[in-house]
């Protein structure tokens, strides 16, 4: 069912290469206005689920909507709507950085010049530069304004800031997107894939994780940090043997204990304190963890 | 004002704009009337998404905490709770409970969680007579 409010929505996507299933079996649904995660490791099949998108590649199986169309029966009429920067991102050499912005803006409905203006200044890019003598960074800074620029109602970055260095990937992205969602900001829409979490996040609303082309956790930002601990216990005494079901034991030494539990703190602790508990702490895995803890051989935190 | 967050303490971060400007308000760090940074500047400070400062402000104008003038931004209101005495009093009673929880995990006594009530309330007021003060 494609409900008329979401963005994008993904139904039992299965795309096939070969032999090979890229996608099998994803379930995924965005809502306006969202800043939307779609994490996973290298080749777990994020590329795959963008192109089908963008119809860059035809599902074998399932649906997927964007703005509630088709995207291969109205092509044109959801990639107006959409700004997309690919991980690897190509310009005709022989252009300046100011006939690319104005040779992307001339497919455009809207161009917001101001913006565009103020990105430059903060990039420091130099408008007469060729883009054949752009650093990666920088192709991809130009990209993102004109992705931006364009004031899609969506915009989908694949790998954003993969092999750019730390520094600048951390406040070009804020930037980016601040600048993106600052008119009309229930209406501006971002699906970002990325293995490079912890730089997102405190700019994901919501994520999937994707693993082997399934979708294996779906949840608010704010709701898995609060269901994702670390409980670190110290015991007066070394314990005989602890029993923990749905906790993952990270590390036990000694008197010293360390692991990660999912929504159920509550009885762990309870459990904990049965020994001769000495201190304890616990705190919430930041996003990055939480997918190291989910797709960590040995399965799931149950 | 400052804000500080931390994604470790499995509290929204949203909810920690709120707190924040609520105890800032109660403590008198800020005053009715004191305008709040706007949106964009502070979700790139905080490196945060806008949403999540916009369902801040949202929810605090919710609580009457802080009013939004059109075309001016956020500013403090003066403190008068809408709410009846009992609701207050629920309210401050849920408040509570979360804190006698965290104090059972941790071990802390009865005598001990009301001795140390009275110290953070004395604190309180401490903190908010230097700031009228001033």
């Amino acid at each position: 069912m494609t409900s008329p409010t979401s963005v994008i929505e993904i139904n039992q996507l299965v795309r096939r290469y070969g032999r090979t299933d890229a996608v099998n079996g994803l379930d995924l649904q965005v809502e306006p206005g969202r800043c939307y995660g779609f994490f996973g490791r290298n080749g777990a099949g994020k590329t795959t689920t963008i192109k089908c998108l963008l119809n860059l590649l035809r599902p074998t199986g399932g649906e997927v909507s964007v703005f509630g169309m088709n995207p291969a029966r109205n092509e044109v009429a959801v990639k107006s709507r959409l700004a997309y920067v690919p991980d690897y991102v190509a310009f005709y050499p022989w252009m300046t950085v100011r006939d690319t912005l104005d040779y992307f803006a001339s497919f455009r409905a809207r161009w917001n010049r101001d913006t565009e203006r103020a990105l430059i200044d903060q990039f420091r890019l130099a408008p007469a530069q060729k883009t054949s003598h752009l650093s990666k960074g920088q192709r991809t800074q130009v990209a993102l304004v004109a992705a931006v620029c364009a004031e899609p109602d969506l915009l989908v970055l694949d790998e954003p800031t993969s092999g750019l260095d730390p520094i600048v990937r951390r406040e070009f992205i804020q930037t980016v997107i601040g600048a993106y969602q600052d008119a009309d900001p229930g209406q501006r829409t971002v699906f970002v894939s990325t293995h490079l979490i912890s730089e997102f996040e405190g700019l994901i609303d919501e994520f999937t994780i994707i693993e082997n082309g399934r979708n294996v956790l779906t949840l608010s930002a704010d709701v898995a940090r609060e269901r994702y601990r670390k409980i670190h216990a110290r015991f007066a005494v070394e314990p005989d043997r602890l029993e923990f079901g749905g906790a993952r034991v990270l590390r036990q030494r000694g008197r010293e204990i360390e692991l990660v539990v999912n929504g159920n703190t509550d009885d762990v602790m309870n459990r904990l304190r049965a020994g001769s508990l000495e201190s304890v702490t616990t705190e919430s895995l930041s996003l990055e963890e939480i997918f190291v803890a989910t797709l960590q051989p040995g399965g799931a935190v149950a | 004002m400052r804000f500080q967050l931390n994604f470790k303490s499995g509290k929204p971060v949203y909810l920690q704009l709120v707190d924040q400007v609520k105890s800032a308000a109660a403590s008198g760090a800020v005053q009715p009337g004191d305008p709040l940074p706007s949106i964009r500047p502070l979700a790139e400070e905080l490196r945060v998404n806008r949403n999540t400062v916009a369902k801040a402000y949202a929810e605090l104008e919710n609580q009457r905490v802080i009013e939004t003038i059109a075309g001016k931004g956020c500013f403090v209101r003066a403190s008068s709770s809408p709410f009846r005495k009992d609701v207050r009093l629920k309210l401050v009673a849920e408040t509570m409970d979360d804190a006698v929880v965290q104090a059972h995990h941790l071990q802390v006594g009865k005598a001990e969680f009301v001795r140390l009530a009275e110290e953070r309330f004395d604190a309180f007021e401490d903190k908010r007579a230097r700031a009228v003060h001033e």
